[in-house]
């Protein structure tokens, strides 16, 4: 089977509650409300959003840091909800992930070939001569030079030190990789270099990325299939070329304009949205989006929209349901 | 006159190392109601240049140049006492940060305000009228009520906003923007720059926009000056940089973004910006050009002219091609 899926996801959810104060009264953030996606070999799923629309804690759901409040996850086709300690044990190598800044996700005191070996040390059986081995010839896939075994993380470079983010969640042969904004502490010459490792390396390992980034010109570089989210909810899901050609979602259209293009020729229209994020704690009756959407009408404070396909793709609009019955 | 005049720019610092040259005989000229985009990548003395400018180096700098005017008025020879006078009236700057350069312990009215009766010697009342007519400028909702918020009240595009308010409040001839959204999510970073660009349109400021980022190049500036580890490398108008860069660092730049791909791998430059340590004799950038040779390794270039973008190379592109080079085989 070519398209193997490697983990889905449905209707997952995950609501922190915020206890009461002397000022505040107990509330419930729904940080991630409802979100479904499939995640296959050798593919690569793009998660897009503004700070606070739930990326992060996406990924911490799916790496197992936290469980959901509710939904179903499988990863490797066990069902999370189900499993015991031993086969959560068994399934945690499966999904690795790397940080997005390097220059704190590595411990400072410790040198790269400790660190490259640790989760050998924990997960796997392997003497020391074996566990050396093997981090040495990670590195080398990821294009770090043998003499770096030996050296700490102070006297690398940011790109080097993503490379070894990167050689750390890939010692334990994982199939997915979580990739929380990889990329965007980086200078635009080492981003080049780390794309280009990923997408060799996905290749290689038949790896499945969920890739979280905000940088969309990245992400039309890297991703198969995008799915942009609001705060906490996903608006739109679509194939890439799919969605960078046609837009459904007004938030879509918003944020892909809102990108500069390095191209001073080009005259585009911009959709220069009004306000700000909302807070989770409070978000907007209707769809949370209304607020700052430049197509309102009557419904969209009033009802909630859900992702439902619209042509090729899967949108939450109700702009989409009077498109297709013109009133 | 230009408004801003700045010949062979030179910034040490003293380190435990050594000195550590920063910024390398910069030159920058600037007119009134000019967009100039300062563009590199981190540790090639974008803001230590600016910083330089405004005297806001530590001790540890040895600021040197043969010229440093603005509107005239030579920067280096003032006293602190006038330098002050200058700095924040004439000369403001917008910072990365917003969120950690606004001082959490006093209110937004309290820090919009300071500017303006130290440097406008306003009264209370008219400080809290300007003030409030500042806000709703940069397009704050309910500006009288914003006076008396925290720094920690305020979401990162608002502080943003707060900064801005802050810089125009005395009318400055020139706004240095270091880095203005680096820190905001793309819809805010969009509102931003339009208001940059309607201010400076407006009140006919000199801005300079110091990024990372080349579509927010693309999008705002008039003239972009490329700078790699500390020396100016390329210098033209907007459109023809990026239709036909003249210094391979450039060309490189531009060909690693992701949008210019034309297949799955990206060009990227190997290696990486040079460090205190590892300054190459000759060409700064010679260890990461694909067109370097011998002379390159050796000698220092020099400047090629206008019509190649000022070019700091041996052998400047035309149409990609570097000119009067002496072929791939010596470059290796």
């Amino acid at each position: 089977m070519s398209e193997e899926i490697v983990l889905r996801a449905s209707d997952l959810k995950k609501h922190y509650m915020l206890p009461g104060s002397l000022y505040a009264r107990p509330a419930t953030v729904k940080a991630l409300d409802g979100v479904s996606f499939e995640l296959s070999r050798k593919k690569t799923l793009a998660v897009v959003g503004e700070s606070g629309c739930g990326k992060s804690t996406l990924a911490r759901l799916v790496t197992m840091i936290e469980e959901p409040t509710a939904g179903s996850l499988q990863i490797a086709g066990e069902e999370l909800a189900d499993a015991d300690k031993t086969v959560r044990r068994n399934l945690r190598p499966k999904v690795q992930m790397v940080f997005q800044n390097p220059y704190g996700s590595l411990n400072p005191r410790q040198k790269i070939g400790s660190a490259l070996e640790e989760p050998l040390m924990m997960n796997t059986p392997l003497s020391s001569a074996e566990r050396a081995d093997r981090a040495r010839s990670m590195m080398q896939a990821v294009g770090l030079r043998p003499e770096h075994y030996d050296r700490y993380p102070h006297m690398f470079s940011g790109g080097q030190r993503q490379r070894i983010a990167i050689a750390r969640a890939l010692m334990l042969d994982p199939d997915i990789l979580v990739l929380d904004e990889p990329v965007s502490a980086l200078d635009v010459s080492i981003q080049a270099q780390v794309l280009n490792l990923l997408g060799e390396l996905q290749d290689k390992l038949q790896l499945a990325y969920l890739f979280i980034s905000h940088d969309l010109s990245v992400v039309k570089h890297i991703a198969d299939e995008v799915m942009v989210m609001y705060l906490g909810k996903p608006v739109e899901h679509a194939a890439r070329d799919i969605l960078f050609d046609g837009p459904r979602h007004p938030y879509t259209k918003a944020l892909l304009s809102a990108t500069p293009v390095p191209d001073p020729g080009r005259q585009k229209e911009r959709v220069l949205l009004k306000g700000e994020l909302p807070s989770p704690i409070d978000p907007p009756a209707g769809c949370a989006f209304h607020p700052r959407c430049p197509m309102v009408f009557d419904r969209c404070a009033a009802e909630t929209p859900h992702l439902q396909p619209a042509d090729a793709a899967q949108v939450a609009c109700h702009l989409m349901d009077a498109e297709k019955q013109p009133a | 006159m230009a408004l801003l005049e700045i010949e062979n720019l030179t910034v040490e610092f003293a380190t435990a190392g050594g000195a550590f040259r920063a910024v390398d005989q910069l030159s920058i000229s600037l007119d009134a109601s000019d967009v100039l985009a300062i563009v590199g990548e981190s540790g090639s003395g974008k803001s230590v240049a600016m910083l330089a400018m405004m005297g806001l180096l530590p001790w540890t700098a040895t600021v040197t140049a043969d010229r440093l005017n603005l509107d005239g008025r030579d920067l280096l020879s003032l006293t602190a006492r006038q330098r002050r006078q200058v700095v924040g009236k004439d000369i403001a700057m917008i910072f990365q940060e917003p969120m950690s350069s606004l001082n959490p312990c006093f209110t937004v009215g309290f820090q919009l305000g300071e500017a303006l009766r130290v440097h406008l010697g306003m009264s209370r009342a008219e400080c809290k009228a300007r003030s409030i007519e500042l806000l709703d400028l940069v397009g704050i909702p309910a500006p009288e009520k914003r006076l008396s918020a925290f720094p920690h009240q305020l979401s990162g595009g608002m502080s943003q906003r707060v900064m801005i308010a802050m810089a125009i409040s005395c009318n400055p001839k020139l706004l240095v923007a270091d880095e203005p959204t680096t820190a905001l999510d793309v819809t805010i970073q969009a509102q931003i720059l339009d208001l940059l660009l309607n201010l400076q349109r407006e009140t006919d400021m000199a801005l300079v926009l110091i990024t990372h980022d080349m579509g927010v190049v693309a999008e705002t500036a008039q003239r972009v000056s490329v700078q790699y580890a500390g020396q100016k490398v390329e210098e033209q108008p907007v459109v023809d940089l990026f239709s036909e860069p003249h210094h391979p660092y450039t060309a490189a730049l531009l060909a690693a973004l992701p949008e210019r791909a034309t297949s799955n791998t990206l060009p990227s430059i190997p290696g990486v910006v040079p460090g205190q340590f590892d300054r190459p004799d000759g060409c700064l950038f010679s260890p990461r050009c694909t067109h370097a040779t011998e002379q390159c390794r050796t000698q220092s270039p020099s400047r090629a002219s206008a019509g190649l973008g000022l070019a700091f190379c041996h052998y400047p592109l035309i149409k990609g091609v570097p000119q009067n080079h002496p072929g791939k085989a010596a470059t290796a």
